[in-house]
């Protein structure tokens, strides 16, 4: 019994020791949170637009097809095609396989901008949502810009312009003292310490307010969870029926089981 | 021990059953359901594009749409008129046996008043037909009028694509969708529905 | 019209036995009366057995087993198929859900001795069940040729490597290539869909046969065949059909909505069935940051990497599994069910459980100095489970098995 105690001590502390492990949105630490509503259409709509015009330059969609996200979408094709997809030799079930040459865009990048069909599934859409808005000016990197999520990221910040300048800055944080709560002076006043490593946005610098163009990253994030995986709607949405269907025909076959059971209780 | 079979057994019996197989046949769906064309197929067999106006009169080009031949033919105008004479040898002269999308439309059977679009393959057992223009006497028929002879099983059909009677195959030859812009024929859909 | 039909089926059991076999293997075939959940195990084993079987031959439909197309085909199945994702799911669903059941249904085993004289065999064919089912896991884990597909399989086929002298060839051999490529996938896929399924179902089809040649336990341990009735059927047992079918349909709507739940909304399992680093294609010039096993390999995973040393971890991890083997010889009780087991073994087993799932979340996350010592210490615990039973299931006091279920 006490080598029983021993290892479910050591089994709970090796549980801290994982939570304390390296945090999941680089040196922004805990990704914000992201929760996609594939159901939104008109969300879905506008991201569909944000990632054509940003990100389509750049980045492929290569596993999706044209016509899927248009019939998804509830995008007319006439308004599809005049709108969305830029080249004319382009057929709606063709698959998005990008409008850059991969050797051009290494010779501009270092790298070819990898293909995002899958990334929302790679790294988690908290991740995505966190990285987009997270780069912030840093004029010793060549594009001028650093990103919290992934530090030295070959990438620059597209829609910049949208967001305005994003500085590190520092700012004074409350000290909290070892019993939680914040520690005062004999005044009584807070006792606060200057921290850096915070994102601030320059007002005005940009065409959005914060919140516009958080709004703008979500739903382009929540597009990009969508072309994840399309079929995620409908799964859920099945899901429902299949554990009903489950869950009646557990009940019948319990009463039929018990009806039975008489024969040898 | 005894097995009764009561009335609330075979109650029970009955709807566990009929939900079991209610679940069971919404199971096969997405079986039966994948094994339909896939979207790729879908992209790979979407409407192919030619321009026709380089054709000569009396000319027969193949495209391909859906890995499958379809012909078309452009007629002239002594050939149209002849159309009406070989009548008595067809089986279905107004393709009244199938589901004809542009009937009595054109005598050429598609949206043009001169070129003809058919499926070429044959409706007997899916061989290509092979096209012979020429009016003279021919190891199959010795009144032969042009038209398309099938090597395979010996089916015959007129210009335009009308079976003979007396031949295996049961149908005039298809035509499938398609549309004139100008010069520049689609096949694989209706105008207006792209 | 009974008379007839019954004529037809004397007419065909003369030449070949269904009806006898039907109804010794399924009607007639005599079941425990008394038993409880963990007997359900083996035949949600056997559902999930046929949902592999048919969810995999329709996934190989659209499947390319090449280096160029194995990944892009997989998403191909889960976007251009209809409904290519309820068969790709199902299959990865019914992969992890392959290993819980079996997991639970071996489980029942060591709780219950199922073991136990005259069951040996059947033990023995199950276990060899366990270990070409991890091979057929593993196989299928290197298909979609994503991150941990590649590093996966990299680490496991570099396991060769440790045995001496022929370890480097070996390595080389199993993969037809320098690297993991075309031509392994090509071959993977061939032991995936054919070789290893095909040698599955035959053992499947010997454990059913030994188990149904010696009968199926009981959680008490009781010999039901000590008592019999006029027709020489214990008497108690009930016949198969209707009643052990009706347990298994209840077990199988309960499986049902755990399946679903899973399926439908968590099929990734948050990261342990579907590994996220796998949603990349494989790239060989670039190791993801941290390579774990699927869940139902961690354990194993876990104690190879508790040995610092490439051949003892090899020895270690493939004598845990061999050591299951030879169970049915190493506990020496009077009782085959815990039920009636002294207190020693009720300790072992519960001191067991423990580490066997410590050492299942360790194989799972990063190394640190902490959880090594734990994962050598859950190895030990794991072996001294096995290697002392001998003795303490001989010298502790077990109660009185009784006589009747």
């Amino acid at each position: 019994m006490k080598q029983f105690l021993i290892v479910s001590f050591l089994f709970v502390a090796s549980y801290g020791a994982f939570a304390a492990g390296g945090a999941p949105c680089g040196d922004y630490g805990e990704c914000d949170s992201f929760k996609p509503k594939l159901n939104n259409i008109e969300s879905l709509q506008l991201g569909a637009l944000t990632f054509i015009n940003h990100c389509y330059g750049c980045h492929s969609l290569k596993y999706s097809r044209w016509g899927r996200i248009a019939k998804d979408l509830d995008i007319p094709e006439d308004i599809f095609t005049n709108n969305l997809v830029f080249g004319t030799n382009v057929k709606l079930g063709d698959r998005m396989t990008g409008s850059m040459k991969p050797a051009i865009s290494e010779t501009w990048f270092g790298i070819a901008p990898p293909d995002l069909t899958l990334v929302t599934r790679l790294h988690g859409s908290d991740w995505v949502y966190t990285y987009l808005r997270t780069f912030y000016e840093d004029s010793s990197k060549p594009y001028g810009v650093n990103n919290m999520v992934y530090p030295g990221a070959a990438m620059p910040n597209v829609l910049a312009s949208m967001q305005g300048q994003q500085i590190l800055s520092c700012k004074d944080v409350p000290i909290i003292a070892s019993n939680g709560g914040v520690r005062r002076d004999e005044m009584g006043n807070d006792i606060t310490e200057e921290k850096c490593g915070y994102l601030k946005t320059i007002q005005g610098s940009g065409t959005l307010s914060v919140q516009e163009f958080d709004e703008v990253i979500y739903n382009l994030v929540n597009f990009m969870t969508y072309v994840g995986e399309p079929s995620r709607s409908d799964r859920e949405r099945m899901g429902w029926y299949a554990i009903l269907f489950f869950i009646v025909f557990t009940a019948l076959s319990y009463l039929l089981f018990r009806e039975y059971q008489k024969d040898y209780h | 021990m005894e097995e009764k079979i009561t009335t609330r057994r075979k109650v029970l019996i009955g709807m566990t059953s009929a939900v079991g197989a209610v679940g069971a046949s919404l199971a096969v769906v997405p079986f039966i359901a994948s094994w339909n064309p896939s979207a790729k197929a879908k992209a790979v067999g979407g409407p192919v594009k030619v321009d026709v106006s380089k054709m000569q009169i009396g000319q027969k080009i193949q495209v391909s749409w859906r890995k499958q031949p379809v012909f078309v033919i452009r007629h002239s105008k002594e050939a149209l008129e002849g159309l009406s004479q070989v009548e008595s040898k067809l089986d279905d002269p107004s393709s009244l046996k199938i589901d004809e999308p542009y009937r009595d439309v054109n005598p050429t059977r598609s949206t043009s008043t001169e070129y003809t679009v058919i499926a070429g393959v044959c409706t007997h057992l899916g061989c290509a037909p092979k096209y012979y223009p020429e009016m003279e006497s021919q190891p199959w028929d010795e009144s032969w009028v042009g038209g398309f002879f099938c090597p395979c099983h010996g089916s015959m059909f007129d210009i335009v694509g009308r079976v003979f009677k007396g031949v295996p195959a049961p149908t005039n030859l298809k035509v499938p969708p398609h549309y004139f812009d100008g010069s520049i024929l689609t096949i694989g859909e209706e105008r207006g529905t792209a | 019209m009974t008379q007839q039909s019954s004529g037809f089926f004397n007419w065909i059991n003369a030449r070949l036995p269904i009806v006898n076999t039907y109804e010794r293997h399924l009607s007639k075939h005599p079941v425990p009366k008394k038993v409880n959940f963990w007997y359900m195990f083996g035949a949600l084993a056997s559902v999930v057995l046929i949902i592999q079987i048919v969810s995999g031959i329709w996934l190989m439909f659209g499947y390319e087993n090449t280096e160029e197309g194995a990944f892009a085909s997989i998403e191909y199945i889960m976007r251009d198929i209809e409904y290519g994702w309820v068969i790709r799911y199902m299959h990865t669903t019914g992969a992890s859900m392959f290993f819980a059941v079996v997991y639970l249904h071996m489980f029942r085993g060591l709780l219950y001795g199922s073991y136990h004289k005259p069951r040996e065999l059947v033990w023995v064919f199950g276990m060899t069940i366990y270990l070409v089912m991890m091979a057929e896991g593993f196989l299928g884990y290197v298909l979609p040729y994503g991150q941990m597909s590649y590093w996966g399989a990299q680490v496991i086929i570099s396991l060769f490597g440790a045995i001496p002298y022929i370890g480097e060839s070996l390595e080389i051999w199993v993969r037809g290539d320098y690297y993991i490529s075309g031509a392994t996938i090509s071959r993977f896929f061939a032991l995936h869909v054919v070789a290893l399924p095909l040698i599955l179902i035959a053992l499947v089809f010997m454990h059913l046969v030994a188990l149904h040649e010696v009968g199926a336990g009981n959680p008490e341990g009781v010999d039901i065949e000590k008592y019999l009735d006029e027709d020489g059927v214990p008497l108690d047992s009930v016949p198969f059909f209707p009643y052990k079918v009706l347990n298994a349909l209840v077990a199988i709507g309960i499986f049902g909505i755990v399946f679903s739940i899973i399926m439908f909304f968590f099929p990734e399992g948050g990261g342990y069935m579907l590994e996220l680093a796998n949603f990349e294609e494989a790239n060989p010039l670039s190791t993801p940051e941290h390579i774990a096993p699927v869940w139902y390999y961690s354990p194993y995973y876990a104690m190879l990497r508790a040995v610092p040393d490439k051949l003892g971890g090899l020895v270690v991890m493939g004598a845990a599994i061999a050591i299951l083997f030879v169970v049915p010889w190493l506990d020496r009780s009077k009782a085959a069910s815990i039920r009636y087991k002294g207190i020693l073994s009720k300790i072992a087993m519960t001191v067991f459980i423990v580490s066997w799932l410590m050492l299942a979340w360790l194989g799972t996350v990063p190394v640190t100095a902490l959880r090594t010592n734990l994962s050598i210490i859950g190895t030990i615990i794991y072996f001294a489970f096995f290697l002392l039973m001998p003795i303490y299931t001989s010298i502790e006091k077990t109660k009185p098995v009784p006589d009747r279920l």
